[in-house]
């Protein structure tokens, strides 16, 4: 092949193309950075115990099934799982049992990167921490995820994002102003985790390319949400002094809200950074006098009078819809935002035009037909990315990857196959939530639900 | 022996302005990349950002600029006259890396966007971020954090369905972005050690949040739900609680089942169907909270916190601050902190390891730099003569305490 070819080759390559990803994962955090390698080009083989399933294939955290229906295979359909795991091949090996570390050991000599997020002192105890795996592969890089980390006093702490969000510092800066601590969001934390296990694996990656040699990526979730209010503990560390909620406020610019604007739970937030963004407001809300008014007339004098701008903002933003406050603002160049829920991200222009999100079709026999899921937020010009395929159901690689990979002939399957140590349905299922979406409306679990979402999003069957 | 470090083979433009940007080419220099911030005379406006130190706002005493500035040298250089642009373009020659967070179309109008720069040195890799990315009707929209979380989906669930939506505190949606910029520009050194072609890439920070909506999105495209904010009352099990000195969270969960769960509290009552059965939980929220609130008044969160965890196996969290993580003894065990002496600010503990690696991690080089500190040995170095520097400086088209 002429350098030429070659050289056009690469260009086409996805960026982890070649490689193979070991991925025993579970929850958000860890099975999310395995899709987002498989976008990347790795083939990633996530491992479960047929009695130990992902905690997304059931329960508080699975979501939703297609059309709320749970159907013969509920543990393959849960919308969070099918986000999270796309792309991915499937083994259900049973690793509590010597037979199923024997198949995790042979894996690992012939795979590049080894991904785990149990508690710390599993994997030890399997003899399968990096130093181990190590010995059966020199250049394996192996990235565990752990709530606070393998050492310090902590470490064996169970750990789960929600509660995390208050020990790493989080809830203590978030919530209404002058108000209790609050949480926000959904299980923060584990998506800072997810954007540091590919940060490491890359960078990993690029050591291996370089220095010829594996390493060890060792990401604690409490230590990222800790460094997310990095600037609070500096400002602990140099002023003594601890923050407080300020709720929807900037904590040293203003105005800054949160306001109502026509419509049901319509909101359009608002932040003005200086005097020019300050007078641009003014005119957009047709009070120019305001502009010139010394309450008002610098930001000390906002930040002092800030309970006065509210009502006023409030007043002109609750005429417009929460899409039309955001455009007339920024367009006078004035930062403004709508509040989007999970409709509008779907269906708002920017985000068609983006096209963060991606369609992914399942095959027939899935009956889940196609869906809609996150890819990841940054593109690159030369790398066109996107999601490779559905993610698999429980066991569906097996064969190929004990038989074409490891080379196991058909006794060996078979037997273990009839023993259990691997499989294709769960021994022990997880949690199905059966309840109406009408129901899930009346108990506040959800806001409301479109009957009509998949003629909104173009998926029809 | 000084090891090696994973991107020590890189020269590193830092074009950002604030917080995203900025970290993120910081994150490249952590490991060991030559970073070069570049910022206008009269210092970029993270300078200007609180806190400070002893809170004096004078330029070099922003906490949030030394955060997002460490290891880097820095030149203060005006890319708006045609000079600084031209030094721009010769510094761009050698460099691997451009960071920077202009509005979109902005460097392209100074002749320095990726297109142009490429030209002369194919391998360059430009990585922006920006609130809503290069392309799409918002783009030309400014942002920050609270847009992020407005625009970016996360407010609509925050906060209580009674009261308006809620941001959460602090800058997170910055410092994610400044982490997905990091992990592109990893994607695409990779691409480029395999084909020697460098790309542009697009971060959006509306993008970054809503890629954490792992539940809410496919909520609509399974099922059609919108999912809201939370009812204020009568469902804090898995929220913030009360407590005797503060506050804490738990969840069902961990290794413990919702009888063990009944036993931390001390309460029986717990285990009757109507509150194990977490589909009748909601339902009966006031009953369950009355019971904990009054299970839970006369203990602290430290024991709560050891007990719930070590005993119990439970999934639980106590409320923090600051303090508690400046003192707190897992950071320490993790290397969280770097001890910096800063020429102005004197010796500070800076929060500054993400995650730790067994070998090519992290590592604290020096301070952020002041303003225009390292002008003549960066534009020396790129055949810049004494004269010359004199003269730019003179001009004001290189500018700082560095002076030339």
């Amino acid at each position: 092949m002429t350098t030429k070819q070659q050289n056009a080759d690469d260009a086409t390559r996805l960026p982890l193309a070649g490689l193979r990803i070991i991925d025993i994962s579970n929850v958000f955090s860890l099975p999310y950075a395995g899709g987002l390698l498989a976008d990347l080009g790795a083939e990633v083989i996530k491992i479960e115990g047929p009695g130990r399933l992902d905690i997304s294939r059931g329960g508080v955290f699975s979501g939703v099934y297609p059309e709320n229906e749970p159907s013969e295979d509920p543990w393959n359909r849960t919308s969070t799982f099918n986000l999270l795991n796309r792309g991915k091949k499937s083994l259900a090996l049973d690793l509590r049992r010597h037979e199923g570390r024997e198949v995790l050991r042979d894996l690992i000599r012939v795979s590049d990167v080894l991904t785990e997020n149990f508690t710390p002192r599993v994997m030890r105890g399997w003899e399968l921490d990096y130093p181990h795996a190590h010995k059966l592969n020199h250049n394996i890089i192996m990235v565990s995820c752990s709530g606070y980390g393998p050492h310090g006093p902590y470490a064996q702490y169970p750990a789960q994002a929600t509660t995390q969000e208050a020990t790493h510092g989080l809830a203590h800066v978030t919530g209404y102003r002058g108000d209790v601590p609050s949480k926000a969001g959904q299980s923060f934390v584990d998506f800072l985790a997810t954007w540091a296990l590919v940060m490491g694996t890359t960078l990993a990656l690029r050591y291996r390319n370089r220095f010829g040699k594996g390493l060890w990526v060792d990401v604690a979730m409490y230590q990222l949400g800790c460094y997310m209010v990095a600037d609070r503990i500096l400002d602990w560390e140099a002023n003594k002094r601890l923050g407080e909620r300020i709720g929807n406020r900037h904590p040293w610019l203003a105005p800054q809200g949160c306001y109502r604007c026509a419509g049901d739970d319509a909101w359009c937030v608002v932040s003005v950074h200086d005097d020019e963004e300050w007078a641009a407001l003014c005119r957009v809300i047709g009070r120019e006098e305001l502009a010139r008014d010394a309450r008002f007339a610098s930001n000390d004098a906002r930040m002092r009078n800030h309970d006065a701008i509210d009502p006023i903002i409030g007043a002109w933003t609750e005429k417009f819809s929460k899409t039309e406050a955001m455009e007339r603002l920024q367009t006078a160049g004035v930062r403004a935002g709508a509040v989007f829920n999970a409709r509008d991200m779907h269906l708002d222009p920017h985000a068609k035009a983006r096209g963060l999100l991606e369609t992914v079709e399942f095959p027939p026999e899935r009956g889940i037909g196609k869906r809609v899921i996150i890819g990841r937020p940054w593109k690159l010009s030369g790398t066109p990315l996107a999601t490779r395929g559905p993610a698999p159901t429980l066991g569906q690689h097996n064969r190929e990857i004990l038989q074409d990979i490891l080379g196991y002939d058909d006794a060996r399957y078979s037997e273990m196959e009839k023993s259990g140590i691997i499989g294709s349905r769960p021994t022990a299922a997880r949690p199905i939530l059966r309840m109406s979406m009408e129901e899930r409306v009346r108990q506040g679990r959800l806001a409301y639900w479109d009957q009509d979402y998949k003629e909104r999003l173009g998926i029809q069957d | 022996m000084v090891l090696p470090a994973v991107l020590d083979d890189l020269l590193v433009l830092d074009l950002g302005r604030g917080i995203a940007g900025p970290l993120c080419a910081r994150l490249l220099g952590d490991y060991g990349a030559d970073v070069i911030k570049v910022e206008p005379p009269g210092g970029e406006c993270g300078r200007r950002m609180p806190p400070f130190f002893q809170d004096d706002p004078y330029p070099e005493k922003s906490l949030f600029f030394l955060l997002a500035n460490l290891n880097k040298r820095g030149v203060a250089l005006d890319l708006e006259r045609k000079e600084g642009a031209a030094l721009l373009r010769r510094l761009a020659r050698t460099a691997d890396v451009i960071i920077e967070s202009f509005p979109p179309g902005y460097l392209a109008s100074l002749g320095l966007d990726h297109a142009t720069l490429a030209q002369d040195n194919p391998g360059l890799v430009m990585t922006s971020i920006t609130p809503f990315g290069q392309t799409g009707p918002y783009s030309q929209y400014k942002g920050d954090e609270i847009v992020a979380y407005a625009t970016g989906g996360i407010m609509a669930i925050s906060g209580t369905a009674d009261r308006e939506p809620l941001q959460h505190g602090g800058f997170p949606a910055e410092y994610e972005a400044a982490m997905n910029g990091m992990l592109a520009t990893n994607v695409a050194l990779l691409t480029r050690d395999m084909n020697g072609v460098g790309q542009h890439v697009d971060v959006s920070v509306q993008d970054v949040v809503t890629s954490s909506l792992v539940i809410n999105q496919p909520y609509y495209s399974f099922a059609g739900g919108v999912q809201g904010r939370r009812r204020a009352e009568g469902s804090s099990f898995g929220h913030v609680m009360p407590c005797k000195d503060g506050f804490f969270v738990t969840q069902e969960g961990g290794g413990v089942t919702w009888d063990g769960i009944a036993d931390f509290f001390g309460r029986p009552e717990l285990k009757e169907q109507r509150f194990a059965d977490p589909t009748q939980r909601i339902a009966n929220g006031h009953a369950l909270d009355a019971i904990i609130m009054d299970a839970t008044k006369d203990r602290t969160m430290a024991e709560m916190f050891k007990t719930a965890s070590e005993q119990y196996r439970m999934l639980f969290g106590i409320v923090q601050t600051p303090e508690d993580l400046a003192t707190c003894a897992q950071l320490e065990a993790r290397g969280f902190y770097a001890d910096v002496e800063h020429p102005v600010i004197g010796r500070i503990r800076v929060p500054f390891r993400l995650w730790n690696m067994s070998i090519g991690g992290a590592t604290y080089h020096r301070p952020a730099p002041l303003l225009g500190q390292h002008n003549v040995e960066v534009l020396v170095n790129i055949g810049c003569s004494t004269a010359e520097l004199a003269t730019l400086h003179a001009r004001g088209i290189i500018g700082g305490a560095g002076g030339a």
